[in-house]
């Protein structure tokens, strides 16, 4: 090959590529922002389930009236804003041709024309489709086979065939439905963030069983129930209902929470050695203890003295957990009774965070000397590897429990740790534009995905924790302006997708998933821990507003 | 130059075969498949060159054109993915943009550049040893 022959290939490759590229961005790009043109989309929807639909090319409100006027029926009106091709009769290419939480698609088969709405797409829990690769678990897509099932029962055709020779669109519309709610950041007022902690503390409350347990995770959509649990989640939302009812006063909800922590100490305490732990099964890890702890110095705080004992128990165990470096050994055998030196993400922060808490009740220099050590080593990050700038995880717990320590064992490299990880997360939230304006403010988990609730709440938890300790600590005032401004948009953004009420058309029983926090735009589900971090969030940022 | 290339061949493969079989996780095979096979053409045209055995040359040519065929193929799924993907998720996807651009600047030395350069010194060869 000759010089001159290699750039007349490269040319005429960049040339076609060029083409190519072009041509398929115009055809698959939508404009959401232009003025709607397309037909509405008339439904209504019963206890949940869509009873009727209805197309229309104008007069939408004057559709399906009959139906729309029977007693707890809910009229939705949907306009298509704009549409495009989906090409390929590929089931990998239409999974990935739709946006979650935004996108419906129609098809049109042997004349007729089928639409599947956003509305409807929510309800079939078609939006993101789990994909494991080994072991690696991918969200790849819409679920194509419950989308197209859907429209193919419509049209009275298989799924198949009308994948081969239907004719699909995705498109845009605009809704008259009030979910997500307009909030923004000027909204994030006191007083809104004292309602959205009491209706998410509520939600708890109303979803307890009589024994103190809690429904774990409801779907929203059917409210069906989840038949897992999980100690440490209940530890942390029997946490998050204590606090609400110290700080609110609220007697409703220290019951709640009582009843919660009883179940623990009655029902999940167990022997790890010489001391009590949290858990079951043959193996138990610190995270249920350091969370119980947490909730029954909370409940101390709150008037309830029989969680005294064993609260000093529990920082007992923990504390002989403890490594001489700081570390934590996260887990107990329990058939063997001995500790096992292995850690998951969460642990040593929620250690770090209990042992401070329990300090101010027990007293013991030995628990506030054992949370310092475990925040000094959580924060520790060798200054030759580059990479600690750039990769940070999940964890919340560390920046609380610098904050709690503040007063007592001042950490300023934990301080700066906590507001380096805030600066990242600032670079990771979704702005607004380019992104849809109700994901301003979350914390993004990639471009393809809608942005989860509990990830942006747990992160606002150590942010406004982080913001106690800047002010205090005489941190530029610019500084703490931009993370107090960073906290208000993420929180703006959970006030628009809590459910006061949320769609209720999509739900089967409303009333029960009051004040609840979904799992995203998308996953209508909330689990227990969904309102324990959104809720611990704003809480936090109420008891640092109000005192 | 027949070093160097064969060199270069041996780190090609050496990069592709640790960076797919040994980093990347878990096996797929439509990576797999073109990564082993440019990598074994790359490790038998280089075993030609440094061992100047009598095919060593036509093993290069299949071997070049092989990595800039499938290169230029990777090149352009990841260009059109790009393009694709912008066009469905609009604007807002910045980073995912960032890190398929950095994927194609990483392979392109690779799988377009070197093999490009190679089959030019082929050329080149050939008109040299003409009579």
């Amino acid at each position: 090959m000759t010089p001159r022959t290699l750039l007349r290939l490269l040319a005429i490759w960049l040339g076609v590529l060029s083409l190519c590229s072009v041509l398929i961005f115009c055809s698959v790009r939508l404009d959401r922002a232009r003025a709607a043109q397309g037909p509405y989309l008339v439904s209504v929807w019963e206890r949940g389930e869509r009873s009727a639909r209805a197309v229309v090319l104008s007069d939408p409100e004057r559709a399906l009236e009959e139906a729309a006027a029977r007693g707890g029926a809910q009229r939705v009106i949907e306009r298509i804003v704009d549409s495009a091709p989906i090409f390929g009769h590929s089931w990998l290419l239409l999974g990935m041709s739709m946006v979650p939480a935004q996108d419906g698609l129609s098809a049109t088969y042997q004349g007729r024309t089928a639409y599947a709405s956003p509305d409807d797409l929510r309800k079939l829990e078609a939006y993101e489709l789990t994909f494991a690769l080994g072991p690696l678990s991918l969200v790849l897509g819409i679920d194509v086979n419950k989308v197209l099932g859907a429209l193919a029962q419509e049209l009275d055709t298989e799924p198949s065939e009308l994948l081969r020779h239907g004719s699909l669109r995705r498109f845009a519309v605009s809704s008259d439905v009030a979910y997500p709610r307009q909030v923004s950041e000027a909204d994030v007022t006191l007083a809104a963030v004292k309602d959205s902690v009491t209706s998410a503390a509520r939600y708890l409350a109303r979803n307890q069983r009589r024994d103190g347990s809690f429904r774990y995770e409801l779907n929203a959509l059917t409210a069906g129930e989840s038949p897992d649990y999980n100690y440490p989640r209940h530890a942390g939302a029997t946490y998050f209902l204590a606090r609400a009812g110290n700080q609110f006063h609220d007697a409703q909800l220290l019951r709640a929470a009582r009843r919660a922590g009883a179940f623990m100490k009655d029902r999940a305490t167990l022997r790890c050695g010489e001391h009590a732990c949290i858990g079951e099964g043959e193996q138990t890890d610190i995270g249920s203890s350091a969370l119980a702890l947490l909730s029954y110095v909370e409940l101390l705080n709150g008037g309830s003295e029989e969680f005294r004992a064993p609260a000093l128990e529990l920082s007992q165990f923990l504390r002989a957990q403890q490594r001489a470096d700081g570390e934590f050994q996260h887990f107990y055998s329990l058939s063997e009774q001995h500790p096992i030196d292995a850690q998951t993400e969460y642990y040593t922060g929620e250690a770090a965070f209990a042992l401070s808490r329990v300090q101010r009740v027990s007293g013991d220099p030995k628990d506030l000397e054992a949370a310092r050590r475990a925040l000094s080593f959580l924060v520790a990050r060798s200054p030759w590897f580059l990479g600690s700038h750039y990769f940070w995880g999940a964890e919340h717990w560390t920046c609380q429990a610098l904050a709690d320590l503040w007063q007592r064992a001042p950490d300023r490299v934990a301080l700066q740790f906590c507001l380096d990880w805030q600066a990242v997360n600032r670079n990771l939230q979704f702005d607004s534009p380019p992104a849809p304006i109700f994901y301003d403010g979350s914390i993004s988990r990639g471009p393809f995905m809608a942005p989860r609730l509990t990830p942006t709440g747990s992160r606002m938890e150590a942010a406004v924790a982080t913001l106690e300790v800047a002010r205090a600590a005489g941190v530029p005032a610019s500084d703490a302006t931009l993370l107090e401004q960073q906290i208000k948009r993420a929180f703006a953004f959970l006030l628009r997708y809590q459910f006061t009420p949320g769609p209720r058309h999509l739900m089967a029983k409303p009333r029960l998933l009051e004040g609840g926090y979904p799992g995203s735009a998308s996953e209508l589900h909330v689990r227990i821990d969904y309102p324990q971090h959104a809720g611990g969030a704003l809480l936090r940022y109420w008891e640092l507003g109000a005192h | 130059m027949r070093i160097v290339f064969g060199v270069l061949n041996v780190l090609s493969a050496l990069v592709l075969l640790v960076g797919v079989f040994g980093v990347v996780q878990p096996r797929f095979w439509a990576l797999d498949l073109p990564a082993a096979i440019i990598a074994l053409v790359d490790l038998v045209s280089a075993l030609g060159l440094l061992a100047r055995l009598p095919w060593a040359l036509r093993a290069l040519e299949v071997s070049a054109w092989v990595s800039f065929v499938l290169g230029m193929t990777i090149v352009t799924l990841i260009a059109i993915t790009i393009v694709f993907l912008r066009g469905i998720h609009g604007d807002y996807g910045l980073a995912a943009l960032a890190v398929s651009s950095l994927i194609v600047a990483l392979l392109v030395p690779y799988t377009v550049l070197l093999p490009a350069l190679q089959l030019l010194w082929l050329k080149r060869q050939r008109v040299e040893s003409r009579p």
